[in-house]
């Protein structure tokens, strides 16, 4: 199965959905796995490069943003991201290298550049259950699932905003998991999960949304997304620019020694 | 008023950043290639034992300037100071000012810049490039404790593997606090002895006192490891003593001087699952000790500096770093003022919250030999994205037989700094 990085995932997916793939036809009964399986393995290039935004909006509305550069690049199935703040002001120039292997057994390469320290660190993998810059997104929100970390059950077909989708539900293995249960609508066309709900034991938590997503360099892609935490009244909205694909990368942008110059470009 | 800036770092910003402006002042997106930004921060403390007065009050801006042509790369930061407390800090000062050239599969940067090195934690064991400002101890913020220095550093960039090779024309001494500053050190003299003590003796600027460094490093997976070997001068010099008895007074005369040491280092760091495993070793090859009596003479040693530490993060945004660190001297006479073996430590706990808007940490420094600490701890909020408010408490002890925090057990200290980014 594809492995997806963080980045990859704040580029192009976001939530872990389903959807259909033209493999299995019209006279194919799809499964939840199916559309899982499908949504996971939507092609999205060798490479990728994008500016993300993030506007944290609490229930006064006040806002506080995150300008965040990325770029990733896939080794066979394995995936090697950098990711560069751009704002706000006093971390401007962290910057975060990732090599993310495919094989379960091995544990990611992650390191940090901290521009007022000067150097780069080490780190260990971040709790899945930690929100990621104060947003309404966890990392394991946002990073690679395996698509067997989560039992699928196909509940039918709804349309999302005009565009038809599957209705998927999954249910985590891990009983420790943090959502008890989510429901995603997956695009059929897109294989792109355009609405996702998450539920905890006490209920329904917070839903994601697409606002707006299309095709960048021939490639299906979410533009402009939300994720709205209902109990504590907190939304998450996203814009992606600058997307591209496949542009050649060069190896050396995913190696330490780029980030220690406290530059990347 | 001080304005640092030396020749070679003049010309450097003239012809490296300034001088490619006009060449290029036609191409569009040129806007874009430059960078500004900075920070304006104001602080003030409190003592928390008699007199209660500040020992800190200050107004500190830094404005960093980039740009950015093609494979060539400048930065220029410059800070603006006004202390209250200490005066000579006071002022201009340019901070860093190089040029880098990025080619594949190498680098090179010229100009005053700070290199830090080590896998360790506000404790420098192989982190010896950039020497220490120690104006305000170490109650300072870690980034601001280190100077820059003026130097070129050549980098060969593999795929795993990095050879760095600095060259250090000119020499820089660690900043140590002095006359008026509230953590300048008054040496305990017996009422029959007279002391006084001559500038210290820095190396000339010549092609043989040159420092130089050599590091590999190799970043593998679940492992990174470096060796190096720096050939430098001591940042802190050594004091040496010329001693004379008239009339059953004692005359003593320091004569400060800076050595030439060879330092050899191995560092490493090692993930596994939450935690992050990091060592360091450094042999001190030739380091000047001081003597445990006043008319005593600096003696020269070879030490064995170590660091074992380990960070752990077990989520909801709770981080907890320990270190372990000791010096270890060898051929250690009874007449040093160091132990044969010093043994200290450090423990770090912070925790976010109100969606890492605010944080809490404590920084704890113990000396397991002199029995004496240094605990910072502070809360850091962010007000706006833009505006941050930090409240702390600084607070010395332990050391009754001595120790290095425990002299400084009177300049506990309260203490709000609020900082703005842009």
């Amino acid at each position: 199965m594809m492995k997806k990085t963080l980045l990859m995932l704040l580029f192009a997916i976001v939530i872990r959905p389903a959807c259909e793939s033209d493999a299995f036809g019209e006279t194919r009964t799809v499964t939840g796995r199916d559309v899982m399986v499908m949504e996971d393995e939507r092609p999205d290039g060798n490479d990728r490069t994008s500016v993300l935004k993030m506007m944290l909006i609490n229930k006064r509305g006040s806002k506080r943003v995150r300008e965040v550069s990325s770029y990733s690049k896939d080794y066979g199935k394995d995936t090697k991201s950098v990711m560069v703040f751009d704002r706000p002001a006093d971390v401007k120039g962290t910057a975060f290298l990732s090599w993310e292997y495919d094989d379960p057994e091995k544990e990611d390469d992650k390191w940090l550049y901290m521009p007022a320290m000067k150097k780069v660190r080490r780190i260990s993998g971040a709790s899945k259950n930690e929100y990621f810059m104060g947003s309404d997104f966890t990392y394991d929100d946002m990073g690679d699932r395996n698509v067997d970390e989560d039992t699928h059950k196909l509940l039918g077909e709804e349309e999302v905003d005009g565009h038809p989708c599957w209705k998927v539900e999954s249910i985590p293995v891990d009983s420790d998991d943090m959502y008890t249960r989510k429901v995603i609508w997956v695009s059929k066309e897109a294989h792109l999960a355009l609405r996702a709900e998450y539920y905890d034991k006490d209920g329904l938590l917070k839903v994601y949304r697409v606002l707006d997503f299309g095709k960048e360099d021939g490639f299906w892609t979410s533009r402009h997304s939300e994720m709205e935490n209902v109990v504590r009244k907190h939304k998450t909205v996203m814009e992606f620019s600058a997307m591209q694909y496949d542009t050649g990368l060069d190896d050396g942008l995913f190696r330490v020694s780029a980030i220690q110059r406290g530059r990347v470009r | 008023m001080k304005w640092r800036t030396g020749l070679f770092v003049s010309l450097l910003v003239a012809a490296g950043l300034l001088g490619g402006a006009p060449a290029l002042a036609d191409e569009p997106g040129w806007t874009d290639r430059v960078d500004i930004d900075g920070w304006v921060e104001g602080a003030r403390s409190v003592r928390i034992r008699s007199p209660y007065d500040a020992l800190l009050s200050r107004l500190w801006g830094r404005l960093k300037l980039s740009a950015d042509i093609d494979d060539l790369y400048g930065h220029v930061s410059v800070d603006l100071q006004q202390n209250w407390k200490v005066e000579d800090e006071t002022g201009f000062e340019l901070h860093e000012a190089w040029i880098e050239y990025a080619a594949d599969g190498w680098d090179l940067r010229i100009g005053r810049q700070v290199i830090i090195w080590g896998m360790a934690d506000g404790v420098q064991i192989t982190d010896i490039v950039s020497p220490p400002d120690y104006t305000e101890f170490i109650t300072r913020d870690l980034e601001e404790i280190r100077l820059p220095v003026d130097a070129a550093r050549f980098r060969l960039l593999g795929d795993t593997f990095d050879l760095e090779l600095i060259w250090i024309p000119v020499f820089r001494a660690a900043i140590l606090p002095s006359a008026d500053n509230p953590w300048a050190v008054e040496l305990d003299i017996p009422e029959d002895v007279r002391v006084t003590t001559s500038l210290a003796e820095e190396p000339e600027v010549s092609l043989e006192n040159s420092e130089i460094a050599l590091k590999v490093s190799a970043f593998l997976s679940g492992l990174d490891v470096a060796v190096s070997v720096f050939h430098t001068w001591d940042d802190q010099p050594a004091m040496h003593r010329t001693v004379s008895r008239n009339d059953g007074e004692i005359d003593i005369h320091f004569s400060p001087e800076h050595h030439r040491m060879t330092v050899l280092g191995l560092e490493f760091s090692r993930p596994l699952s939450d935690f992050v495993f990091r060592g360091e070793v450094a042999c001190y090859l030739g380091r000047y000790f001081e003597p445990e009596s006043i008319t005593g003479d600096p003696s020269r040693k070879n030490a064995l500096n170590w660091l074992a530490g380990i960070d752990w993060t077990p989520g909801n945004d709770w981080t907890v770093t320990a270190q372990a660190t000791g010096v270890f001297i060898v051929d250690h006479e009874q007449s040093l003022a160091a132990e044969e073996h010093a043994l200290s430590g450090t423990l770090n706990v912070s925790k976010k919250l109100l969606r890492q808007t605010l944080t809490f940490s404590n920084m704890l420094y113990y000396d397991f030999r002199q029995q004496d600490f240094f605990d910072q701890l502070k809360a850091e909020y962010a007000v706006t994205d833009d505006v941050r408010l930090i409240a702390g408490v600084d607070v010395f002890g332990g050391g009754d037989n001595g120790g290095f925090f425990g002299l400084y057990r009177d300049n506990s200290q309260v203490w709000f700094k609020a900082k703005y980014s842009f």
